[in-house]
């Protein structure tokens, strides 16, 4: 069962026992709305929780229609109690409120038909404020435990222009401990923001206004993407600050050692910074720009430069320098039309966490077309420097390239071989296999396959079979009274046979000898003696026999008797013989229950 | 027992019709992209591919004539899953070294211990684990048989209990590997990431056509990827092919 069905079929269960319980359930039914607070800024969820008691609704109310607020449906709870004989139920269905503008909210009574009963709830109300970042003033006067401010290098930027913004949180020196760091809100619209992350090794202590704070910087990498008046912030987070504890009790000089601290939840905001994102201007826009926006340089080799028509030339160009260089695409060159061109290979060598610094290589591979071509044409890449607000054209000399004539130059494929010592760069990708090969239907791995786990249990389950042999092997081995019992068990067991067929050929003689052999063994054997030493005589001396039944006793003197008398009078019937065989084969049954 | 034989020998008949079928579509495929009608051989490989056969030749194949049609993406997706079923192939991953390098923009790549770890597949780890447990099993049995040999033994029962200990671990980093990660490769052209699973989230950054992701979670038709440079987001699944592994 999957955890989805198992889920169902506790809901399922917990209802059923609510609806079992319900009528005994005391007291009136009744139906409540209440938020976890009454205000909260934007950004933040509160929690409506609507609670029915003693009724059971089929399913969870539908929310009504509040322009700006959002209703998320998280679940029901349900409780049950038991007190003094009287039971009580309630089901508590929860939804997650999600505010999308600042402003006075209210929540309209709900009413809910159950049955022929008719529910409602009071109205709420649920204010949300904009996170205001703390004035000036009163982050010079030191009342604020921290602060976020944000920083942004440029009012004014470029699409595309790539900057990186600073997220500084600031707590007052009295903060012993912070935790729970959590940005709540990061409205970036018109960016492409990157991960925010702490600028290592950069923390420092600065004075504010009255008091000295711990300045700790974030970066956000950000990429303008749209045009027009754009907004950064203002960004929220959520911090739990440990402040000193205010109980002043106690001896000081421990308190200064002892002192635990109080945590505190705080809120944070910054201001919203408004950024110009200026288009690129279409004015002097070169003809082959690609997008690239930023400060860069440009170096460009090719090689070899002597080749017959068709074979490969590896172009490759490197842009370095500062801006979105993720966006930077090598450029169509229009004068290439002599040759045949192959997609490039890219590999981007970032010089900062952020990728906006570094340089990105381009790798191609060309093929002159005929012999009439005598150089590589000038390679060029514009880009916008947002520096000077111009497009800037930079161009790589011509390379003299000697192209021979051929008769049969097919472009080279690119061959599996990588131990081949002059490698160069693949042009193209390996040609398809003719052969289909070995398929299969089952894509499942071994491992996850239960017959495939279950065979490996064989091996364990052999060994420990060897292991529980070995271990009753050596018992045996250790145990000579063992041995000798499962010996004499299996010298009665063939010698009955024996007495059979001695009875059946009426052989008196060897009937009683291999009789009065196996009493003596048998008996031998549970009193631990030699063989050779058992006589009548035992039956009565020794203490293991003296607790037999009677019975056995009697019919072993008796058997002892036989076995003298047949000495003297050996001549005796199969019937008679038979009749001895059979007693000695219960009393022997019976000697062998006999404790030794 | 005549029906069980009856029973076999239909099954081995199917298997036998069904393997010649897709032989035969197979060749009818390959003669496509020999014409150079490369979007049309790429979905004659797809619609063997659904009838549940695979191969490494067939993903080989299907994934050469996503490359060729333009389809960056899809065609990583069938090399990496070529990769699944034959490691060593030089071949397979020539080609897919080939196409990672035509792809823009930040990508995750297996990282070296990754590359070493499936070097074989995870079926060729799981037998040879089970093969040098049997014979390490059996050798323990054997000492409590015979346990005269247990000095001669010695030795190599300590080569065997480390040898199965080593392949069982590196079967449960494979399987891991296997079970608890995924790589989402991009097969759309430009598929913006956004930083929410709905429609008019931000954008958080744009993944182009057959770069790799690691998968962070799923959700209703969304995933939620990190890219090589650390970037997070949430692109539908319609435009990606997600695949087992790292």
């Amino acid at each position: 069962m999957d955890a989805t069905k198992m889920r169902l079929s506790l809901k399922t269960l917990t209802m059923l026992l609510l609806v079992a319980l319900l009528p005994g359930a005391a007291g009136a039914a009744s139906f409540t709305a209440s938020l976890d607070r009454d205000s909260m800024m934007l950004g933040e969820q509160a929690t409506l929780s609507l609670k029915f008691e003693g009724v059971q609704p089929q399913d969870a109310p539908g929310m009504p229609n509040i322009a700006g607020l959002q209703f998320q449906y998280v679940g029901p709870s349900s409780s049950f109690s038991f007190i003094n004989g009287q039971t009580t139920s309630s089901v508590t269905y929860n939804y997650l409120v999600t505010a999308q503008r600042a402003g006075d909210f209210t929540i309209p009574a709900m009413r809910a038909d159950i049955g022929s009963q008719q529910l409602a709830s009071a109205p709420l109300k649920l204010t949300v404020t904009t996170a205001n970042a703390p004035s000036a003033a009163a982050v010079n006067s030191g009342s604020e435990i921290a602060f976020l401010k944000f920083n942004f290098p440029k009012n004014k930027i470029y699409v595309g222009e790539a900057e990186v913004g600073r997220l500084e949180l600031y707590l007052r020196d009295d903060v012993q401990n912070f935790g729970n760091f959590q940005i709540t809100s990061s409205p970036t619209d018109g960016f492409n923001a990157g991960k925010t992350t702490e600028l290592q090794n950069q923390r420092r202590r600065v004075q504010v206004g009255n008091r000295v704070y711990t300045e700790i910087p974030l970066a956000l990498p950000l990429t303008a993407v749209r045009a027009g008046a754009l907004t950064l912030g203002p960004f929220t987070a959520s911090a739990v600050v440990v402040l000193p504890s205010q109980n002043q009790g106690g001896d000081p000089f421990f308190r200064q050692f002892f002192n635990q601290g109080e945590q505190q939840q705080i809120n944070l905001a910054t201001e919203a910074l408004n950024i110009q994102s200026l288009p690129l201007p279409a004015q002097n826009r070169p003809a082959n720009f690609s997008g690239a926006v930023g400060q860069f340089s440009f170096a460009a080799s090719a090689g070899p430069t002597t080749v017959t028509v068709g074979d490969p030339i590896t172009v490759r160009v490197q842009v370095s320098g500062r801006g979105a260089l993720d966006g930077v695409t090598l450029p169509a060159q229009n004068a290439w039309q002599n040759f045949k061109t192959y997609p490039p290979t890219t590999k981007l060598d970032t010089a900062d966490p952020f990728g906006f610094q570094g340089t990105k290589t381009f790798e191609q591979i060309i093929s002159p077309e005929n012999s009439d071509v005598h150089e590589l044409p000038a390679l060029t890449f514009s880009f916008f420097n947002p520096d000077d607000g111009q497009y800037h054209t930079l161009t790589q000399a011509a390379v003299p390239l000697t192209v021979k004539a051929a008769g049969t130059s097919p472009m080279p494929v690119q061959a599996a071989n990588k131990n081949s010592a002059d490698e160069k760069p693949a042009q193209d990708i390996l040609p398809i296999k003719e052969n289909l090969g070995t398929h299969t239907q089952n894509k499942t791995p071994l491992v996850a396959q239960p017959a495939f786990l279950a065979v490996q249990s064989v091996p364990v389950l052999a060994f420990l079979a060897a292991f529980i042999w070995r271990q009753r092997t050596d018992n045996l081995a250790n145990n000579p009274r063992l041995r000798r019992q499962r010996a004499v068990a299996q010298l009665v067991r063939d010698g009955l046979n024996d007495l059979k067929k001695f009875a059946a050929e009426n052989k008196a003689d060897e009937f009683f000898a291999l009789l009065f052999r196996l009493l003596q063994e048998q008996l031998g054997e549970r009193l631990d003696c030699p063989a050779t030493a058992i006589t009548e005589n035992v039956i009565e001396e020794h203490a293991v026999l003296r607790s037999a039944p009677n019975a056995t006793r009697d019919t072993l003197r008796e058997l002892f008797q036989l076995c003298n008398q047949a000495r003297y009078a050996p001549v005796r019937g199969t019937g008679e013989l038979n009749s001895v065989a059979a007693k000695f084969e219960t009393t022997v049954g019976a000697l062998q229950e006999v404790k030794a | 027992m005549k029906t069980f034989f009856a029973s076999l020998c239909v099954l081995l008949f199917a298997a036998k019709v069904f393997a010649a079928d897709a032989a035969a579509d197979f060749s009818a495929a390959n003669e496509i992209y020999a014409k150079g009608k490369f979007a049309d051989a790429a979905a004659a490989y797809e619609k063997i591919l659904q009838t549940g056969a695979t191969s490494p030749a067939l993903l080989f194949n299907a994934a050469n004539a996503e490359f060729k049609a333009g389809h960056l993406g899809q065609a990583i997706a069938a090399y990496r899953q070529a990769t699944l079923l034959a490691p060593r192939d030089a071949e397979l991953r020539a080609n897919l070294a080939f196409v990672r390098n035509q792809v823009q923009g930040a990508t995750v790549r297996e990282r070296f211990w990754q590359n070493w770890f499936s070097t074989l597949t995870l079926n060729e780890g799981a037998v040879l684990t089970a093969v040098l447990f049997w014979l390490t099993f059996a050798l323990f049995a054997a000492r409590q048989i015979r346990p005269e040999l247990v000095p001669k033994l010695k030795g190599v029962t300590r080569i065997l209990v480390l040898l199965t200990l080593c392949s069982a671990t590196v079967l449960a980093v494979q399987a891991a590997n296997h079970f608890s990660t995924a790589t989402a490769v991009v097969i759309a052209d430009n598929a913006i990431a956004r930083s929410g699973p709905f429609d008019d989230a931000q954008t958080a950054f744009t993944a182009r056509d057959g770069a790799e992701l690691s998968v962070l979670d799923r959700r209703d038709g969304w995933v939620q990827v990190a890219d090589g440079a650390g970037k997070i987001g949430w692109l539908p699944v319609k435009q990606v092919e997600v695949l087992p592994g790292a």
